[in-house]
């Protein structure tokens, strides 16, 4: 018996792009790049100073007092983007459905920004107690668990957490559950909030951020930018989907995952093949089908020749066809969200029929040798996409996507 | 003879790498001792703390060779205490 076949019927998210998808949509058209100079005056004390944050998310918009108490900016942002995703989806809840659906969300840094600022109180300004909100605040599975409160779900709900590739890694998992049968209905996607100044500092040590701008794959890159954010889909079974009627942005076709078992922060080649492999044959799609990669391309030195090569060997031939952008060039690095934000962005082009493009694109690296739609989006219609995540700590995860007539 | 910076640069590069001071020329190259970019980010931290300057990222990056960072240390530390804003710190050559 074949498997379930798995769709995407809804999206959310919220990043530098814009508070909603219809935001981030019209920013990824027009190829406008959202990393600025960041605001807090904290931030100054850093080497770099530019970033891609959220500027205009008000919580008191989006919860009452007391939740946005109880709540790290990482979980505001996961429950914002996940109630876009279920409006979209046109979810109509049912105690039945609220048991059979499931929520598996990723994040690396958690609620690390609130732990930043109880620590600062003890280690710094020499109090004697941290804020007792600290645990549940800054644990990182409270996105899932903000989320499961939400809308009542009270199915398998867990977070996944591997650095850069956690939201893939978490979406590569409801991918499997929902084919397993053990539920009819998954929200899961991502969310970061790591712009907090002792998590930058640890970021400005690593000698990884660009002092100016996100550059993937240009010879004058010059590192990352660190994003904000968070990115969720609603996942169901195709037959139940079309059963509802339900709008269908395309199949969640297929998940390929690695790890490196090398270094803890060097990438290999080898490893991110074999997930864009793997995920491919998982989706049954050749590599001629697949018309558009949205890269893990981070602009850092390492990642994005290791990146281009392994393209390459994974895509033989086809690669030469291959449209391949970054959109962390627009939307900075969100680290543990950003393989769910690029999920919409990757869904939100196949629908429109658009490839959003590397923006800040200036001139190749001569060892960057693909098709990166250098700065202004491309309009194509292509039958298939994949999204590539490639992690500190060598773990890789990589989605395949493939659209319904 | 070897100076007293040099030897504290070698000691610090050999407490690092936790290898013996002795295996440390001025003329070895990071990557023969075994320096890959977490050692190298690593051995960079502990400089900018044990001689108080700031090393900029574009000059850690060409750094090759032990004389480098003696040489790149000793510039800095003529040029005074690391600013502080790391990043507005004077360039290394």
């Amino acid at each position: 018996m074949s498997q379930r076949r798995i769709a995407v019927t809804g999206v959310g998210v919220i990043c530098a792009m814009g508070l909603n998808a219809a935001e981030m949509w019209e920013s990824l058209r027009t190829g406008r790049s959202a990393i600025d100079r960041l605001t807090d005056p904290e931030f100054d004390h850093l080497r770099f100073h530019n970033g891609a944050a959220v500027h205009k998310y008000i919580p008191e918009e989006h919860f009452t007092p007391t939740s946005v108490d109880h709540m790290d900016r990482f979980a505001q942002f996961a429950v914002v983007a996940a109630r876009e995703a279920v409006r979209d989806a046109g979810i109509e809840w049912t105690d039945a459905l609220r048991q059979r659906s499931s929520i598996i969300t990723g994040t690396g840094t958690g609620g690390q920004s609130t732990e930043d600022k109880g620590f600062a109180d003890v280690y710094l300004r020499g109090r004697d107690r941290v804020h007792p909100l600290t645990i549940p605040r800054s644990m990182s599975n409270a996105g899932a668990s903000h989320i499961s409160m939400e809308f009542g779900i009270t199915g398998p709900a867990f977070t996944v957490s591997t650095a850069c590739s956690s939201s893939n890694h978490a979406i590569a998992m409801a991918l499997q559950l929902l084919r397993s049968g053990a539920a009819d209905m998954a929200i899961t996607g991502g969310s970061e909030a790591p712009l907090s100044f002792g998590i930058l500092k640890a970021w400005e040590a690593m000698r990884v951020v660009a002092p100016d701008t996100c550059r993937p794959f240009c010879k004058d890159r010059r590192g990352l930018i660190l994003g904000e954010g968070a990115g969720m889909l609603v996942l169901e079974p195709l037959d139940i989907a079309r059963a509802r009627g339900a709008k269908i942005y395309a199949e969640l076709a297929g998940a390929g995952m690695s790890a490196d078992a090398k270094h803890i922060t060097q990438p290999t080649v080898e490893g991110p093949v074999r997930a864009m492999r793997d995920a491919l044959t998982d989706a049954g799609l050749k590599p001629e089908q697949v018309g558009y990669i949205n890269a893990h391309g981070t602009g850092t030195p390492g990642n994005d020749p290791a990146e281009t090569k392994a393209i390459r060997e994974a895509f033989g031939a086809a690669a030469e066809k291959l449209a391949v952008s970054s959109t962390k060039s627009m939307h900075g690095h969100a680290l543990g969200a950003a393989g769910a934000i690029e999920a919409v962005a990757t869904l939100l082009g196949m629908r429109e029929g658009i490839l959003p493009p590397t923006a800040n694109f200036t001139e190749p690296d001569p060892e960057c040798d693909l098709d990166y739609i250098p700065n202004v989006a491309r309009e194509a219609h292509i039958e298939a996409a994949i999204s590539n995540s490639f992690a500190f700590g060598g773990l890789n995860a990589v989605l395949a996507f493939r659209a319904l007539a | 003879m070897q100076d007293e910076l040099t030897d504290k640069i070698i000691a610090t590069l050999a407490s690092v790498k936790h290898i013996p001071r002795e295996q440390i020329k001025p003329e070895s190259s990071l990557a023969d001792l075994g320096f890959d970019s977490l050692d190298t980010i690593s051995l960079l931290f502990e400089l900018e703390n044990n001689f108080q300057i700031s090393i900029p990222d574009e000059s850690a990056r060409s750094i090759r060779y032990v004389h480098e960072i003696i040489d790149g240390v000793r510039q800095l530390q003529a040029a005074g205490p690391a600013a502080p804003t790391a990043g507005q710190a004077p360039a290394n050559t």
